[in-house]
């Protein structure tokens, strides 16, 4: 490659026909062509240390095949338990949207630096948060699980600390791009940290608060869809629960109204996104 | 004033969606500040100090945390291919077959709007459990997000040359090759690279019902009540994910320069 | 002599209801240099992307050299392309490609698959890409990336683009409605000295009746998807550009008066 570019440089030497021309770019981005041969590279090493039973796998490709077929026999029988899983499902993913609003904007206020100007505050919350976003819902679900007990609370408590961190660091983010001059004008008069916060920031970014939430429940309704899952209740409990009790008509019932709100929450942000941008 | 009426609106909804789902589900925080307690006690007795695993174990904990590596990175790389392939049918403006475009992307938010672990658990019933099956089902749903970006990202980049391409004769092939590809993939890498960092959490996810990895390790310490080992792997995921994102933000500065 | 381009009752209906071509019928000639006007909306972009069926038309024939359009497909439908040359208000670049490499994309119709794919185009290709580039005064820029160029410089490459194809018709879509006016009175003396030289006629969509006065050799009106007006320059009077655009010829800002027609400004 490196002597495709030196001939760009000799150009007039070969126009006279006696080399290839040069058709590239002569200031290119190196590091793509590195970027895909290194992920080639690692993608082969990692299929090779999973050992993964292709032939294994394969083999068992058409079971899937008839789990759907399984799966499509819908059954309504149980709809009752369904549609009161699904909605407290929904209840706890609005819920702890809501609880990590609050905590977010009280968390986002301490993290961004314009607010308080103490650069140790904002560093400290910063990672601390980042810490509970590195780490999993489930994870913490199963732990909340482990604390309270079976119940809405485990749910709605492990739910929040990742939203609270998502939300603390994206308010943050709104905060601090709130023009200094508006800040400095309002200090200027005198105006507490708190006032100026609450008259001055915070309404100049409620509009990207507001997408911030939008855009979050669509995350929330699957994350909390899971959690059944790996112990806690809700619509995720009723589909294992029946997938392994091989009760495939109610797990279809479940996944198809899972996929139902999952896609209408989708499609209410979309409408809302193209009538406000 | 629209802005604020909407606002009032906003505000108003969320109150009515408090209350209705308080009601529903029955949640009050207070039970949270009265059981704060026994939560503490929890917390400063059962996990606090991180201890570390018995030393024998600890090469297979870093053995499963490179599983879970391996499992995000190539499950990423395969969906991303077939992304790709796919996403070139799914716009209008761009597949040599616009009519089946919408089929495209109706499949593909189809499999989106599933989540990864539902898609686990259909799998494990059919395919049995294993890494093998965690692959797939972290294949499914991050293809099924790639096509969808793909497919905004050609529309948003690449339809003009693409008209003009077609204007000079070039065939399909030609014009992937010659005004989709130069144009897009950087944009591509950088979408690459965020599910990168979103399948690392949900392998890790997978893990834990039977995927294998980091996950899997961590549900057989907090199973056997062994809290304080738990923490400390805790802290090596939180480890592992804040690495890659690290690496993702820098790559994708260089790759977006 | 056969005529280049001709369109036979040709209509074309949007599945959203809109009728954007109503029985339209003319022909094209070598060496003329027509100016499509009329208001937006006219059909003026339907008709052009009709010719080289980047929109399939709804009835009747076009035909390219006495060959009908509609009925191609696949490597007939790329041989009748590669006759066509297009240029578009955008410039439709592949903008993180050299300017040599756009300019040679004019050559894909003729490159089997795989060479084409790789973009590995023969040296006499090249050359003559290279000499085309400095023929329009190019040649310093032709391995920048063409997203570096200013708006006049992307168009000039898009005409090179389209000349290297050798085509027999030039399609112009609107080629100077994003650009400053002295950029746009370099591309249109560009344009008009180019399909002279090499004899290809064009059809230029304009917006400037003054620029379609001084340049064209024709000039077709177009009222919601009708051909009201064709004939030459001299022959466009106050009546007919009142029924093209609907309205008084004061309320129209095309740049100068209707004989006056030097100056270029861009009013779109």
């Amino acid at each position: 490659m490196s002597e495709n570019h030196n001939e760009c440089i000799s150009f007039p030497a070969s126009r006279q026909g006696r080399h290839k021309i040069p058709v590239k770019c002569r200031q290119r981005n190196r590091f793509i062509p590195a970027f895909l041969i290194g992920v080639a590279v690692l993608s082969v090493l990692s299929l090779i240390y999973l050992d993964i039973d292709w032939p294994k796998l394969f083999s068992r490709v058409p079971d899937i095949g008839v789990v759907f077929w399984q799966l499509a026999h819908l059954d309504v029988s149980r709809m009752d338990l369904v549609l009161s899983s699904l909605v407290e499902t929904i209840s706890i993913a609005v819920l702890s949207l809501l609880y990590s609003l609050l905590l977010g904007i009280v968390f986002g206020m301490l993290a961004a630096r314009n607010v308080f100007h103490v650069p140790m505050l904002s560093t400290l919350t910063q990672s601390f948060f980042t810490f509970l976003r590195a780490v999993p819902t489930p994870v913490w679900v199963l732990l909340m699980l482990v604390c309270l007990g079976m119940g809405p609370e485990a749910g709605v408590a492990g739910l929040c600390v990742h939203t609270t961190a998502f939300f603390t660091k994206s308010f943050a983010q709104s905060f601090e791009s709130i023009p200094d001059e508006t800040i400095e004008a309002l200090e200027a008069t005198g105006t507490g940290r708190l006032s100026i916060f609450f008259n001055a920031v915070l309404p100049a970014s409620l509009s990207q608060i507001v997408a911030w939430a939008g855009m979050r429940l669509e995350t929330n309704f699957s994350e909390c869809a899971i959690l059944g899952m790996v112990g806690a209740g809700g619509i995720g409990y009723v589909i294992s629960n029946s997938l392994q009790g091989y009760d495939y008509g109610t797990a279809g019932i479940a996944i198809l109204l899972v996929f139902l709100v999952a896609y209408s929450i989708e499609r209410v942000f979309v409408r809302i996104k193209k009538k406000f941008y | 004033m629209i802005s604020k009426k909407l606002y009032t609106g906003f505000l108003i909804l969320c109150v009515v969606l408090f209350a209705v789902c308080t009601v529903l589900t029955d949640f009050s925080p207070m039970t949270l500040f009265a059981n704060s307690d026994a939560f503490w006690e929890f917390i400063t007795e059962d996990f606090l100090p991180p201890a570390l695993p018995k030393a024998s174990r600890i090469p297979g904990v870093f053995e499963s945390v490179l599983v879970t590596l391996a499992l995000a990175m190539s499950a990423t790389t395969v969906a991303a291919i077939l992304a790709f392939v796919v996403s070139l049918f799914g716009s209008e403006k761009v597949s040599p077959f616009p009519r089946f475009a919408k089929i495209v992307r109706g499949f593909a938010t189809f499999l989106r709007n599933i989540p990864a672990l539902v898609w686990a658990f259909i799998l494990f019933s059919s395919l049995g459990i294993g890494t093998g099956v965690g692959f797939v089902a972290l294949c499914i749903t991050s293809f099924a997000f790639m096509v969808r970006a793909f497919v905004e990202t050609m529309e948003d980049v690449s339809q003009d040359c693409v008209e003009s391409l077609q204007a000079v004769g070039a065939s399909f092939p030609q014009r992937v090759a010659q005004a989709i590809l130069p144009s897009c993939l950087s944009g591509f890498l950088s979408w690459f690279l965020y599910c990168v960092e979103v399948n690392i959490r949900a392998s890790t996810i997978v893990g834990m019902v039977g995927g294998g990895g980091v996950g899997l390790t961590l549900f057989s310490y907090i199973k056997s009540f062994q809290y304080d080992i738990a923490l400390s792997i805790i802290l090596l995921i939180a480890v592992m994910v804040i690495a890659v994102d690290r690496v993702t933000s820098k790559l994708r500065k260089e790759i977006l320069k | 002599m056969e005529p280049i381009l001709k369109f036979e009752q040709v209509s074309k209906h949007y599945p959203n209801g809109v009728h954007a071509l109503k029985n339209v019928s003319f022909e094209v000639h070598e060496g003329e240099f027509i100016s499509v006007i009329g208001p937006s909306g006219s059909g003026k972009s339907t008709l052009l992307r009709a010719i080289n069926r980047l929109i399939p038309i709804s009835a009747g024939t076009v035909s390219l050299e006495g060959e009908a359009v509609s009925g191609q497909h696949g490597r007939g439908l790329r041989r009748l392309r590669r006759k066509v040359g297009m240029i578009f208000q955008n410039y439709n670049l592949v903008y993180s490609l050299s300017v040599l490499q756009n300019v040679l994309h004019g050559r894909l119709g003729y490159m089997s698959g795989l060479k084409g794919i790789f973009g590995m185009y023969s040296e006499q290709d090249k050359r003559e890409a290279l000499d085309l580039l400095t023929e329009l005064g190019m040649d310093q820029f032709s391995y920048n990336r063409a997203s570096d160029l200013s708006g006049g410089q992307k168009q000039r490459v898009g005409i090179a683009r389209a000349i290297m194809q050798n085509p027999r018709l030039l399609l112009c879509d609107e080629p100077i409605a994003s650009l400053d006016p002295s950029s746009a009175k370099t591309i249109m003396d560009l344009l008009r000295d180019l399909s002279q030289r090499r004899n290809i006629a064009c059809i230029v969509n304009l917006h400037q009746l003054d620029v379609a006065m001084k340049y064209s050799t024709r000039i077709i009106g177009l009222c919601k998807g009708e051909i009201v007006f064709d004939g030459p320059p001299a022959a466009l009077d106050e009546a007919t550009i009142e029924k093209i655009y609907g309205t008084s010829r004061e309320n129209l800002m095309i740049g100068g008066k209707l004989d006056d027609a030097k100056n270029t400004a861009d009013c779109a």
